[in-house]
């Protein structure tokens, strides 16, 4: 029997293995994806072997890429963007490590205090998150972006807008900055040579401004897994986890097996009480079934899976609110057409933001062609000049919205993808109960009934649509302020790639899944890590950095609750992921 | 409702069967015979035939309705262009095999949207425009009966023939005169703002083709199609502009490199410089690399 089973080596999954590895405790993380052990061998860092999401190495799928990918209803015009194997979507992520707002947690009292999702707040107060933030900020590390060409012009964009700038960590009013990201700061040549043969581990270190983060990042060439540029978690904590002995005092390295789905999680009845024993699990390549028994059971496999499994595993949902109350920052995309070089195709994907309490974010990102293309053609809006679906929204933008199709498209991009600024609205979305995962009628594969995720877009909250006009139109401004000759808005669908909330942790046991601890209210032993356990959308910021706090947290609880364990963060200083020690067993295992 | 003839001369018009064959010219089997509607009839494996190219001609149509180039879809559509567009980035071969390949769309929803095809959804009557083969009535009746067992049989058809089929019954509703014309398909015969039409009737749940699909779907899925097509109608767009403009048509993937500059890399004026990293870095904004603990 193993002493925790964690299901999903993503961006929380990871954090709990770590954490727990380094406690000493016998952990066994399934992961239902590959884990790309030779990213500079196995990764072109081109967008359709990276991305498409039938096909590419970051899809969600088991890692055989001529097998199909996995299949989830979307019953609207919506895009879901999963991606499985170790790291999950931080693989594909940005880095960008925003804390969330304040008033997104219980005891806020703030003028603005109003402003947030007040039904749906995080059960304790920014005051306890802080030392969990800041044990993440140090372990990942995150630091203050170096900034390249695009993000000058668009903080010369957000110097137009009468906002003060952003010096500390914690947000306390609009304001914008550079990013805080969990990319290391480029040393030596990286950021100063086009050069592959100079920018080779150790001469150069840190982020090389390839332009590649949304492709997975294995840069420098050469550097140790645990020093590549991105710290996603494939990078950052898996590695840890799989060298915890060499690192931790007492530390146990975690078991991890790869490719292989968990289909059920095993209960019983223990004095009266449901209660986690096990999961059983698929090797996706052999359909072979395994299972095996656990003191408990951690559940990371992302906002979409989560619920999927808990309903196959037939586990109860007294309140209904498994898989509803899903989040996903209700996205909206708004670009400007500049006479200058920007730099979009350049250095990291986002390191310039807007943040905008009570309402949410804006912030740049660069992409390559491909996916640039996706996003002009991708509208609720119908085509422009065509047809508007009912929308076509008009605003300090120019024209309305819509998808560029045909010769605007061509004309558009023929610009240049360098001439091109990017801002992405990730909005302070409302927990809604009609935005949920369900089970799918259509034909169940071979991990059984296959997840169906519903968003109305039309029926947001009117908070929620509040807060995305502002945030257009102060995008529009910052566009134009920033010297774009055209300001074009997208009016996205929904695009669920920062996904939450559909096993949310509440203080009432009437509308949420997990208690304060990540402990489900329904299954003793079993905990919810990763961003299906956040409470709301965070305010708005990008999630992963509040995850990976929260996930620390509901470490702390399992060891304590479950093992008479001592809480650790309070009162310890959390070893680096970059630790040579760390390094040097990779190496030694070869990995 | 007309006579089984008429009937059949809809349903062939509608899915663009009968402006195929004409701009084809393509050599029917003139033979009447009994149909034995098997997999070892003759006349399937011609119909299956007729009914790929159609398919390619339909995304043929499709691409270049995304990004036109100086090809003779987009002059069709009336939006030609001098540099290289979709068919240059072979396009319809990105969707092709994506679609037959690679989506994993349960056979459910493609056998319904065949079986709505073949149940009635294309016999609503148009006017047939000129220039269409008179076929026999006894060979339309066979290729009547073929193209509706392959629409009924689930998974008998590739998805990307029930896409192309889907969208010409679209076509041939708002323009029946692109039942007949150069290309082989009805939607390829559209002018621009037409097709913008037909993904207008997909993204706003045409009443008259989720009705006919729904009741081809088993109960518990009755009630999905308009979300379904909403999705397909816009997957379709966006996936022929990301396979345009990304590296699919020169990828080299034992080398992880494209073998080639990719069309759409041009289009976008995209430089991937060596891949590794670019002098790029400026500094730190206002000279701070940390901010404040608090």
């Amino acid at each position: 029997m193993r002493d925790v089973i964690i299901i999903g080596a993503g961006g929380g999954g990871a954090v709990a293995a770590k954490e727990l590895a380094a406690q000493g405790l016998d952990v066994l993380v399934i992961e239902g994806g590959p884990r790309h052990a030779k990213p500079r061998e196995q990764w072109s860092r081109l967008e359709n072997d990276a991305n498409n999401p039938l096909t590419g190495y970051l899809r969600v799928g088991q890692e055989d890429r001529s097998k199909p990918a996995a299949y989830r209803e979307l019953p609207q015009n919506s895009f879901l963007w999963q991606v499985s194997g170790v790291g999950g979507t931080t693989q594909h992520y940005f880095g960008n490590s925003p804390r969330a707002y304040p008033g997104v947690f219980a005891g806020y009292d703030g003028p603005d205090a109003a402003l947030y999702d007040v039904e749906h707040l995080f059960p304790y107060s920014y005051a306890e998150m802080v030392p969990y933030y800041e044990w993440v900020e140090t372990t990942l590390p995150v630091q203050t972006a170096a900034v390249g060409t695009k993000e000058s012009v668009y903080l010369r964009g957000c110097e137009t807008l009468g906002l003060p700038v952003q010096k500390t960590k914690t947000t306390l009013e609009a304001s914008y900055r550079p990013q805080e990201n969990a990319i290391l700061q480029p040393g030596g040549t990286a950021g100063r040579t086009n050069d592959a043969n100079l920018l080779k581990f150790p001469q150069a270190t840190g982020c090389t401004f390839c332009g590649h983060c949304f492709q997975g990042c294995a840069s420098p060439a050469g550097a140790p897994r645990n020093l590549a540029a991105k710290r996603s978690t494939d990078n950052s904590y898996m590695p840890m986890a799989l060298t915890a002995e060499t690192w931790a005092s007492g530390g146990k390295a975690v078991e991890l097996v790869t490719d292989a789905t968990v289909t059920k999680i095993r209960t019983e009845d223990v004095r009266g009480e449901l209660t986690a024993t096990g999961v059983t699990w698929l090797d996706n390549p052999t359909g072979m079934v395994h299972t095996e028994d656990a003191k408990v059971v951690v559940m990371s496999g992302g906002a979409v899976e989560n619920p999927r499994l808990w309903f196959n595993s037939d586990l109860p949902n007294p309140n209904d609110w498994v898989g509803r109350g899903f989040t996903d920052h209700y996205l909206d995309w708004t670009f400007g057409l500049f006479d200058e070089n920007v730099g979009s195709s350049k250095g990291p994907a986002s390191a310039a933001r807007t943040d905008y309490p009570g309402y949410g974010m804006n912030m740049n990102v660069g992409l390559m062609p491909g996916i640039e293309a996706f996003t002009m053609t991708f509208s609720d809006s119908g085509i422009r000049g065509q047809y508007t679906n009912g929308r076509g929204l008009t605003g300090p933008w120019d024209g309305t919205t819509g998808r560029l199709l045909g010769p605007e498209l061509k004309d558009v991009l023929a610009h240049g993808l360098d001439n091109i600024l990017n801002v992405v609205s990730i909005v302070d979305d409302d927990v809604s109960p009609i935005n949920r995962v369900t089970l799918s009628a259509l034909p169940a594969d071979e991990n059984g009934p296959i997840p169906k995720v519903r968003f109305d877009n039309r029926h947001r909250t009117a908070r929620s649509r509040r807060n995305r006009e502002f945030l257009a139109r102060e995008a529009a401004k910052l566009l134009k302020g920033a010297g774009a000759k055209k300001v074009y808005r997208m009016d996205w669908p929904a695009l669920p790639l920062h996904v939450h909330s559909t096993m949310r942790m509440g203080d009432s046991a009437k509308d949420s899944v997990v208690d304060h601890s990540g402990e489900t209210r329904a299954v003793k032993r079993l905990f919810v890590a990763d961003n299906s356990a956040l409470p709301n959308s965070v305010g708005g910021p990008n999630p992963t950095l509040t995850m990976q706090a929260m996930v620390t947290r509901i470490s702390e609880h399992i060891v304590t609750r479950y093992f008479d364990g001592e809480a650790w963060v309070a009162k310890g200083a959390p070893v680096l992921s970059t630790d040579p020690r760390i390094s040097r067993r990779l190496t030694e295992l070869g990995l | 409702m007309g006579t089984p003839q008429v009937d059949r001369r809809f349903f062939l018009t509608r899915v663009g069967v009968l402006g195929a064959l004409a701009a084809a010219g393509t050599a029917v089997p003139g033979v009447a015979r009994a149909v034995t509607t098997g997999p070892a009839d003759p006349l399937v494996g011609v119909v299956s035939k007729l009914l790929a190219e159609l398919a390619r001609d339909t995304l043929n149509g499709l691409a270049v309705f995304v990004v036109p180039g100086p090809d003779g879809y987009s002059r069709t559509q009336g939006t030609p262009r001098s540099e290289p567009g979709a068919m240059e980035a072979k396009t319809p071969d990105f969707l092709i095999e994506s679609l037959d390949n690679y989506v994993p769309m349960p056979d459910t929803i493609a056998a319904a949207v065949g079986r709505a095809l073949a149940n009635g959804l294309a016999d609503v009557p148009i006017v047939v425009p000129n220039g269409l083969p008179l076929v026999p009535n006894a060979l339309l009746a066979d290729l009547d009966d073929v193209i509706k067992l392959l629409l009924r049989n689930d998974a008998a058809l590739p998805l990307s023939a029930v896409i192309a089929l889907l969208l010409n019954t679209q076509a041939v509703r708002v323009d029946p005169t692109s039942a007949a014309g150069p290309h082989l398909s009805p939607f390829s015969r559209l002018s621009f703002a037409k097709k913008a039409e037909v993904f207008e009737l997909l993204e706003q749940a045409d009443p008259q083709l989720v009705g006919s699909i729904d009741r081809e779907l088993p109960e518990p899925l009755k009630g999905t199609t308009s979300g379904i097509l909403q999705f397909i109608a816009g997957a379709l767009l966006e996936f022929s502009a990301f396979g345009t403009f990304c590296e699919w048509s020169t990828f080299d993937a034992e080398r992880l490199t494209v073998s080639r500059r990719p069309v759409g890399w041009d289009l976008a004026k995209y430089d991937p410089g060596s891949m590794d990293g670019w002098d790029e870095f400026k500094g730190y904004y206002q000279g701070r690399q940390k901010v404040s603990a608090r």
